[in-house]
């Protein structure tokens, strides 16, 4: 409604001028915006820009920049580790994030019983995801200890002898899954507060109808929830390739970055490791771009499937 | 409501009974399925608080305990005794087929010199320290966390834990400023200023966040190390926040969107500047989602791993995430004085959430899902 009264035409150069209240706020938005915009400049688009040239080029720290064009996108198609890492990272996302939702999914259901001494159960389950991530991992590393760890205790008192977590590279992942469902109590929360958005006239009406708890849930619930598994699906894959500091600590204790056998060789340690470890920087930022578009893929794709699946209730 | 005419008249007597059973069924039923569930959420809920007692129960073992096999669930602690102001480990040692309770003394190269706690003239020296057995009882051992904190892992350095949660705290202070003043203007803009462009630039804003941070990281520092000279500071770490970011931006954005627009008309009448309603109207208001801002910023501050990692390289600036790694040894970690560190690492987190638990699940909820 202000472009109404304020689109002036004018034969030469500028072709719309703003009345003088339009201009005031747009100098007045700028001036307010200044943080951000600064900051954009600064801190994103003159990055975004050198990685670009980092990325077709070869660098290494204190020696000058020698454009190479596609090479190191060349190479690193041809990069066994890169596969391994993407390979790992692919693991991650297709195992640990499904498994993270349905999961909190199945949490958020039994916090949503009416039961009593309910909120005390909700901020059990909810307070490891607060705990220090380094320190959550120091933990885990402690409890899954092959020899005086607890898990392994626990598993022992039924008769069933545990893995070498740490050690073994086939079991290095479903160990990060296991802190990652430690730590899932915001995911539970965010199911929680879907599930308590859920009209109870709806429910009533099932109910009324003879509808079993069962397909309540599969007919009225899940549909209803969809929105907030799109939500969750789209934020742990984003956070999942970019999955690093308990990769990181795990890797180092169990041996150096990437250990047992470069079983935790994650996309964003096989990054850290090549930029800065290896002084690597051009390739580094060929890796980052890659994922960039591997991100933005997904998360394309999984808003296009997700239109037939998620249901808004406007 | 009993006398129904059906083609089988039951007897008042029989539908009262048949009624009562089915009442008494569905009744049992429910119960049922409550303990049910309650057994299965308290069950779910082991696997959540298990690993938080572990961490507790570590925290006060001592040394030996910590490597017992199979794992004792209680810590206990070394009975000790004071021999002329001095405070010694009591052990079981076996001299001569006969065993003593004796205090220890010193102890080197697997040769310990012990004495006697009921007569401190006898003292049994270079005794062979396999003989001793250290004798423990049920206690917490405080002391682990006065070591995890107080004692120097990097001897030379005068760095010790304490340093590493000071620095923590620095770091998490000033971008908890930086967040504050930095973002409660941008989004005061897109919820308020009818500035042309609005909607295109808070999209655009919004979209920054798809960006992943690995495609900035390796310019950026580069620009904060070698053109700024600002590597081994927490000057990287601090300044970015007070530049704003898409997250506190959408956040505060949709909390100030909320606040009627008639308190600031009325004051626009009475002459007040924009920013007058912006400090004066808005801000005041809104100190819940503030206080939101201000928790999840100290989450991220107090959590983060990878910045300090990248930007801190001499211990006397490392925070505790960076920290923690110096428990580890070169064949053995400290896993008793490691959970101690993480416990005071954890605790004011846990102290933030029981004193702001609804700032902590509105946040939540916020970011996630309100439109």
């Amino acid at each position: 409604m202000q472009k109404m009264d304020s689109v002036v035409s004018q034969s030469h150069g500028k072709p719309v001028r703003w009345s003088k209240k339009t201009r005031h706020n747009f100098w007045l938005g700028m001036a307010f915006l200044a943080p951000w915009s600064i900051g954009f400049l600064l801190f994103t688009m003159y990055p975004m820009g050198a990685s670009l040239i980092y990325s077709f080029s070869e660098y290494h720290l204190r020696a000058p920049l020698k454009w190479i064009g596609l090479t190191n996108y060349i190479n690193l198609f041809q990069d066994k580790l890169f596969y391994t890492a993407l390979g790992n990272t692919a693991y991650m996302v297709v195992i640990g994030v499904p498994l993270t939702l349905l999961l909190s999914f199945f949490c958020a259901i039994l916090l949503n019983l009416k039961v009593p001494g309910q909120s005390i159960y909700r901020v059990i389950y909810y307070l490891p995801s607060i705990v220090p991530t380094i320190a959550s991992t120091m933990l885990w590393l402690w409890i899954l200890n092959p020899s005086s760890g607890l898990m392994n205790t626990l598993l022992g008192l039924f008769g069933i002898q545990g893995p070498n977590w740490l050690k073994d590279p086939l079991w290095a992942k479903p160990s990060l899954i296991l802190l990652a469902l430690w730590g899932m109590g915001g995911t539970i929360i965010i199911y929680l507060s879907g599930l308590q958005d859920v009209p109870l006239s709806l429910i009533e009406a099932a109910q009324l109808d003879g509808a079993s708890w069962w397909q309540r849930l599969i007919h009225i619930t899940i549909p209803m929830v969809s929105p907030i598994t799109l939500f969750n699906l789209i934020t742990g894959v984003i956070g999942m390739f970019q999955y690093f500091a308990q990769a990181y600590v795990f890797g180092n204790t169990a041996g150096s970055i990437g250990s047992p056998l470069n079983s935790t060789l994650f996309y964003s340690v096989y990054l850290y490791q090549t930029g800065f470890l290896f002084l690597k920087m051009g390739y580094a930022s060929a890796m980052a771009w890659i994922l960039f578009f591997i991100i933005l893929g997904c998360t394309i794709l999984l808003f296009r499937v997700s239109n037939r699946y998620t249901y808004y209730s406007g | 409501m009993g006398q129904s005419a059906l083609s089988k008249p039951l007897s008042a007597e029989e539908f009262e009974r048949l009624h009562l059973r089915q009442h008494q069924w569905a009744q049992i039923r429910r119960t049922f399925t409550q303990l049910l569930s309650h057994l299965l959420i308290l069950l779910v809920g082991l696997f959540f608080l298990i690993p938080f007692l572990w961490m507790l129960i570590t925290s006060f073992k001592s040394d030996r305990d910590v490597f017992r096999t199979p794992p004792t669930w209680l810590p206990y602690d070394n009975v000790t005794v004071k021999i002329q102001g001095q405070e010694l480990l009591l052990y079981h040692v076996q001299i001569e087929g006969e065993t003593k309770e004796l205090a220890l003394l010193k102890v080197a190269e697997g040769l310990g010199d012990f004495v006697d706690p009921q007569n401190p003239e006898m003292v049994y020296s270079q005794v062979r320290m396999r003989f001793a057995e250290p004798i423990l009882k049920v206690g917490l051992r405080w002391r682990n966390y006065i070591d995890a904190m107080s004692r120097a892992t990097r001897p030379g350095l005068g760095v010790n834990f304490w340093t590493y949660f000071k620095n923590s705290l620095i770091i998490a202070f000033f971008t908890i400023i930086g967040t504050l003043l930095s973002n409660s203007p941008v989004a005061y803009a897109f919820a308020r200023i009818n500035f042309p462009g609005r909607q295109a630039f808070f999209i655009f804003v919004l979209a920054t966040m798809m960006l992943p941070y690995q495609v900035t990281m390796i310019p950026l520092y580069l620009f904060f190390n070698e053109t700024l000279h600002w590597g081994d500071s927490f000057l990287p770490l601090i300044v970015p926040a007070f530049f704003a970011n898409a997250y506190d931006v959408f956040l505060l954005r949709q909390f100030f969107k909320t606040i009627p627009e008639e308190l600031a008309d009325a004051a626009r009448v009475d002459g007040a500047s924009e920013l007058d309603i912006f400090l004066r109207i808005m801000l005041p208001l809104s100190v819940p989602v503030l206080a939101t801002v201000t928790v999840f910023t100290f989450l991220y501050a107090w959590n983060d791993f990878q910045g300090p990692l990248l930007y801190l390289t001499s211990p006397q600036n490392f925070t505790m995430s960076l920290g923690l790694q110096d428990f580890k040894g070169q064949r053995i970690v400290a896993w008793n004085l490691l959970m101690a560190a993480s416990v005071v690492f954890t605790v004011p987190i846990i102290i933030a959430f029981f004193f702001a638990q609804r700032t902590f699940i509105q946040g939540i909820k916020l970011t996630g899902l309100k439109e």
